[in-house]
């Protein structure tokens, strides 16, 4: 690898670089100095060391935020991997038109998050939802998204997990297609089960791409926001916030931009803590290669 | 086990699929050709004489959602044009160089992917008002195309790699320039993976909430806020007319997904296991 940098290379990748340095990285800094300050729109900004941090850490609703955001990601991310892995192998096994059966998995991916909510609540509309008369007529009680908290999270859950399984979905096939299948022969010759087969041969192989999946899926599922602000508001009173939110609330609502910056910064360190194994393993992976 | 029921069990897993992905969107696009009267009744689930009522009362008294169209699409198309061309530019330099400066611009690339969009906006908010960009297409363009420029180069670059470096050296030989070499040799044989970039760009320009809500108000407002706002209307969700707005602003794009299916599935593996 040489030390330097041919010129050309560095105009090819200027643009790209200048974007994502101007527009998503000297911003993230500059939330970090903000988060240190006192300030509101049209005032002048004042130090307060870590007080911001001190306030949103002492706000019962923080807390309440964030317990919500880590069951709805660790609900949503599993309950998606777990669909995502059980689709990949029945596709994998065999399925009748298997082109427009793919199309068909795909098509969540292509519905905005507020068409979502329209279709989800339109189901689960009290009394008259499609769902809503299914669960009566099977005994059930109803979901009341709209006035209990915890059913509220779950039909956000349930919106998330529809909105995202094409992906996981996509990332567990094409692992799972990438297995050669003489592993399989050599499995079945040995008279492995079919559980054995899969516990010795599909599970480790497709371990990596699970991972990855999994990792994405945290990441994408912490930063949480139109689906939880369409379907409740946050409400009722306040109990169904996550931590997105949290700070679109502190920001544009309470004009408390010192505690939302101390937010966002926490977002980004436990993003960062997510995936810092990741990160270290893709470092060293990356310099070795070059 | 029996073959029948083997059977059997595949065909249970197959309903269960459709039924899952389809009756959510199935659903809302029927609802959509339904008189008020026959969205909830159980009687005229399936059977009721198809109108277009609700389109007309969209088309006459949500003009918004149209103008919100045009605004999508004009945001869509920018967006993707400049995440499309710079990833090109940046995966070709990624694919063709090697050394110490680039690989930690490579790292950069991906580790900028784990800042939420929403933590910007606080920053981005006032530095945009004081620009004038406020309630513009280019705010949106800018920033749609800037979070997908890194996912775009990393996928351009897995697909330029299997383009062979001898097809860029003759070009040299020839005396052509950089700039030559990626738009005549690169840009024809990439173009599988500009499809799979442009894929992902459309889809979350043409759907994107957050930053629509955040920096659009009036002028640049793009057709899922305006459709959040009709859910939000006070005097009550009007379910006909939002049905038909959710199945006009979700057709191109469904249509457009199934049609690409082959370029999503080839860019989402690509993206994903590189980075």
């Amino acid at each position: 690898m040489s030390a330097r940098t041919p010129l050309s290379a560095i105009a090819l990748v200027s643009p790209v670089q200048l974007m994502i340095g101007g527009i998503i990285f000297l911003p993230a800094i500059y939330v970090f100095w903000l988060s240190l300050n006192q300030s509101s729109f049209g005032q002048a900004a004042s130090y307060v060391g870590f007080a911001n941090y001190a306030k949103v850490l002492g706000d019962a609703y923080f807390w309440k935020a964030l317990l919500n955001t880590v069951i709805v990601v660790a609900v949503v991310v599993h309950v998606e991997l777990l669909l995502g892995l059980g689709m990949a192998l029945f596709f994998a096994s065999g399925v009748p038109f298997r082109p427009l059966l793919l199309a068909i998995v795909l098509a969540p991916y292509a519905v905005s998050e507020v068409s979502a909510v329209v279709m989800w609540r339109f189901l689960f509309e009290p009394d008259v939802g499609m769902m809503s008369r299914l669960l009566t007529s099977l005994g059930l009680p109803p979901i009341e998204w709209a006035v209990n908290p915890s059913h509220g999270l779950a039909m956000v859950s349930l919106l998330s997990i529809w909105l995202h399984l094409p992906f996981s979905f996509i990332i567990l096939y094409a692992a799972r297609l990438s297995i050669p299948g003489d592993l399989y022969e050599a499995a079945a010759i040995d008279g492995a089960s079919p559980w054995t087969s899969f516990r010795r041969v599909t599970l480790p192989l497709l371990m990596p791409a699970l991972l990855i999946a999994a990792l994405f899926r945290y990441i994408f599922a912490f930063r949480l926001f139109s689906e939880v602000w369409l379907m409740t508001g946050g409400g009722p009173a306040r109990s169904t916030e996550v931590m997105a939110v949290y700070l679109y609330l502190e920001a544009f609502r309470y004009n408390a931009f010192g505690p939302a910056a101390a937010t966002g910064w926490l977002l980004v360190l436990a993003s960062l803590l997510l995936a810092l194994f990741y990160l270290r393993g893709l470092y060293r992976e990356m310099f070795a290669r070059a | 086990m029996p073959k029948i029921l083997r059977h059997f069990l595949k065909l249970v897993g197959v309903a269960a699929i459709v039924a899952w992905s389809l009756v959510p969107i199935g659903l809302i696009a029927m609802s959509s050709f339904k008189a008020d009267r026959d969205i909830f009744s159980t009687t005229g689930a399936l059977s009721f004489s198809p109108t277009l009522a609700n389109y007309q009362a969209l088309w006459s008294r949500w003009g918004d959602f149209f103008f919100g169209l045009w605004n999508s699409f004009l945001v869509t198309l920018g967006a993707t044009v400049l995440a499309v061309g710079v990833s090109l530019l940046a995966g070709f330099a990624y694919s063709r160089f090697a050394s110490r400066g680039l690989q930690a611009s490579a790292f950069f690339l991906i580790f900028i992917r784990l800042i939420p969009p929403i933590v910007i906006t606080l920053p981005l908010f006032p530095v945009v008002n004081w620009l004038g960009l406020n309630d513009t297409h280019v705010v949106l363009i800018v920033l749609y195309a800037t979070f997908f420029v890194s996912l775009g180069t990393v996928v351009m670059r897995t697909f330029i790699d299997q383009i062979p470096r001898e097809l860029d050296e003759a070009a040299m030989m020839d005396g052509a320039s950089q700039m030559q070499i990626i738009a005549k040799v690169i840009l024809p044989m990439a173009a599988q993976g500009m499809l799979a970039v442009s894929v992902f760009v459309i889809v979350y320009a043409w759907n994107e909430f957050l930053f629509a809500f955040i920096f659009t108000t009036t002028k640049a407002k793009t057709a899922p806020l305006v459709i959040s706002e009709m859910i939000g209307a006070v005097e009550g969700v009007e379910w006909g007319v939002l049905f038909a707005a959710s199945t006009v602003q979700l057709v191109p794009v469904l249509a457009f997904v199934i049609l690409m299916q082959k370029h999503l599935v080839a860019g989402l593996t690509a993206g994903a296991v590189k980075g």
